[in-house]
């Protein structure tokens, strides 16, 4: 117990003077991740690189439940990444908890790796197929040389209580477990540590929907239990909603929008956002019949070259001439809240009909050609990678 | 751990699922339990078992076996049981029960003692291949990039050497000590191991539990060997068991060579090599089909035993082409 007592000292003794002054729990500063493509040039590297997060600032606030949602393949997961620091930033600061974790040797993040911990998409990749279960969730305690034997075992089935399994099934395999199960599993491994942070990437996403229910109140009882804050992903907007104290909205790498959760759903100002609640389904058929749909044109732009100026103005109903040029900053808009923010040059005003709406810029060419083009590059990149493998085996 | 049923009961998702509720003692069955189920159901598998069993006993009590019998694989036989007057070798009788070789030595106990040699050849150099490749297969797939470039192309120039020639050369200049055969055959086949492992890590390693692993703080070595390694049990075992017999052949061609086990010592290469060089075989069919038989009827046992592992282990493990 000695040496963890004294590592949470190092990072948690300014607790006290942080909540009173800032709140922001976990701050990222303009965080951007690249990944480079590999071309098939054997000794030179390809310049082009897959813009996965760009330059996204926002702050997690002490025990807040932050939601994030955009569609697949905008950034969502990389991001979760760089906040727990399991992959590296290009550039930009994560500030967790008064420690900057951008620029952590090794041996220091691994402390930090107690504080933030990570619940994955899916029950049967994440859990070993070849260890039992008692051995997975102590797993944390092994990694950290903390309490052996007997005591890890009861530490361990103390866990599998608290997150709703047989303390009995301590030496059963993971495919003896369904899937919400498999999860519990999960969360319980992630809750081994104490962790103050908890990065939940799209947690019930794979989870059949009654289960969904289930693991989503058990996490709020543990976030009631054990005083969490959490990073909530997921590309279901209502079990957001239901989960998130405030929700922030990505697209293509950015975020585009971020707002108390309710304030968000009820007065969405950005396009995007406005467009991806439409989409919601409603259980109520009277007012989803009488809802009207905003149907994108197109499909989500090549990440290797994204538009320029507004990333969403090439399917945007309302963009116009200055999204082409302007990047739009995540501000305060007009007729909302200062904790409203969204980066659009022509926000959503109470009552618009987006549906009527039609974009009034000069649109021939020049932004989805070179989007295509990047598109057929990178799935040639793909077969030609899947080549090699092929070659190798 | 005083049971919890209430509890659990009234969580809303009972454990298990169906109908056996908590305190039944069902025991978990662990992949080694349900491979061993599958195995005891293929006959082929349970027979070379035990010829392997078998082979390996009698190679273990080979000395005590051959005093049982009353015979010593080095000493020949000058008697009439031993050698015919004309000096030809006596076949199967009450006295030397599988004949006698161009010494009049007995053939079952130089049998039993060449079994010795093939068993320590056969396990003490797969051994090593294994552990080799294992760890050289883990690092090139874990780390990808210049590291597996270059443990890669290592393998592959290992792979391309002549192995009869290199190692002809290699015991002319080391000499004839069975180590150095060992380490000889263990030289020409650790990479073969080591590409299947490098193959599997390279999927396992994006498995979504090894970044939970590494969001857990665990380190490279740990994830490895603590997080990949069980999961490269079965191919590699199968590989093994597959590499054993290859590995006896291979101790045996440097035998039947002259390089690996001499006179007197015995083993079924050199037996081999003793017959057909002498000539004798032509009127003592004994000296070459037994020693023959032996090698023939082990590979084989371990063959099959590596295919029924395979089944048992993993349904659906591809074939492994060797070569």
């Amino acid at each position: 117990m000695s040496p963890r007592a004294t590592a949470v000292e190092g990072v948690t003794s300014p607790r006290g003077a942080h909540s009173t002054s800032d709140d922001a729990f976990v701050r990222v500063e303009h965080a951007v991740k690249r990944f480079a493509i590999h071309g098939n040039q054997l000794f030179r590297r390809s310049k082009e690189a897959v813009h996965a997060v760009d330059d996204v600032s926002f702050t997690i606030r002490r025990g807040e439940t932050l939601g994030l949602v955009g569609e697949s393949g905008c950034g969502k997961s990389t991001l979760a990444r760089l906040v727990t620091g399991l992959q590296p930033v290009t550039s930009g600061t994560v500030v967790f908890d008064g420690q900057e974790i951008t620029r952590l040797s090794r041996a220091q993040l691994r402390a930090v790796r107690r504080d933030v911990q990570m619940i994955f998409q899916d029950p049967y990749g994440s859990l070993n197929p070849r260890r039992r279960v008692g051995s997975i969730i102590g797993d944390p305690y092994a990694i950290h040389d903390e309490s052996r034997g007997d005591e890890r075992k009861r530490k361990v089935q103390e866990l599998m209580e608290v997150v709703g399994l047989n303390p009995e099934h301590y030496n059963r395999f993971p495919a003896e477990f369904s899937g919400g199960q498999r999860q519990r599993i999960g969360i319980a491994r992630a809750l081994a540590l104490k962790p103050k942070l908890l990065v939940c990437d799209e947690p019930v996403s794979a989870l059949d929907v009654s289960i969904q229910a289930q693991i989503i109140n058990l996490l709020a009882d543990l976030q009631h239990d054990f005083g969490l804050t959490y990073l909530f992903i997921a590309h279901d907007l209502s079990v957001v909603r239901q989960v998130s104290t405030r929700v922030a909205v990505m697209y293509l790498g950015k975020i585009v929008e971020l707002a108390d959760a309710d304030e968000l759903y009820e007065r969405p100002r950005h396009p995007y956002t406005a467009a991806l609640l439409s989409a919601a389904p409603i259980p109520d058929p009277d007012p989803a019949r009488r809802r009207q749909r905003i149907v994108l044109r197109g499909d989500v732009p090549s990440p290797v070259s994204p538009p320029s100026g507004c990333r969403f103005h090439t399917r945007c109903p309302k963009a116009r001439q200055d999204c082409v040029t302007v990047v739009p900053d995540l501000d305060a808009v007009t007729g909302s809240s200062a904790a409203h923010v969204a980066a659009c040059l022509h926000p959503v005003v109470d009552g618009e009909d987006l549906g009527a709406a039609a974009a009034v810029i000069d649109q021939s060419d020049q932004a989805e050609i070179p989007a295509l083009e990047a598109i057929e590059k990178i799935t040639a990149g793909i077969a030609r990678s899947v080549d090699d493998q092929g070659s190798r085996a | 751990m005083s049971v919890v049923i209430a509890e659990v009961a009234g969580t809303p998702e009972p454990p298990g699922g169906s109908p056996e509720v908590a305190g039944a003692k069902i025991a978990g069955r662990s992949p080694r339990a349900l491979a061993w189920a599958r195995l005891r159901r293929d006959k082929v598998a349970l027979v070379s078992l035990g010829f392997v069993v078998f082979v390996v006993l009698v190679a273990i009590f080979a000395h005590p076996l051959s005093q049982l019998i009353g015979q010593s694989p080095y000493k020949p036989d000058r008697g009439p049981n031993g050698l015919s007057p004309s000096g030809i070798p006596v076949g199967p009788s009450t006295h030397h029960w599988l004949g006698t070789d161009d010494q009049g030595r007995d053939i079952l106990s130089r049998l039993m003692f060449g079994a010795q040699v093939s068993m320590i050849v056969g396990l003490a150099a797969t051994a090593i291949e294994i552990a080799v490749g294992v760890v050289v297969g883990l690092i090139a797939g874990f780390y990808g990039g210049k590291v597996d470039s270059f443990l890669s192309r290592f393998m592959d120039v290992v792979l391309s050497f002549p192995f009869l020639l290199t190692a002809l050369a290699m015991s002319a200049r080391f000499g004839n000590h069975l180590s150095i055969t060992i380490g000889v055959i263990a030289f020409f086949s650790w990479s073969q191991p080591g590409r299947l492992v490098r193959g599997q890590v390279l999927a396992l390693r994006e498995r979504e539990f090894v970044e939970a692993a590494r969001s857990l703080g665990s380190s490279d070595l740990r994830i490895m060997f603590v997080d990949i390694l069980p999961n490269l049990i079965a191919p590699v075992m199968v590989y093994g068991t597959l590499l054993i017999p290859v590995n006896i052949v291979a101790e045996s061609t440097l035998s039947f060579l002259g390089l690996g086990v001499t006179i007197p010592k015995a083993s079924w290469g050199q037996m081999l090599s003793d017959a057909s060089g002498s000539g004798l075989y032509q009127v003592a069919w004994w000296f070459l089909v037994f020693p023959g038989l032996a090698l023939l009827l082990t590979t084989l046992a371990f063959n099959l035993l590596g295919d029924g592992l395979r089944d048992a282990l993993d349904p659906r493990f591809d074939r492994i082409g060797k070569g």
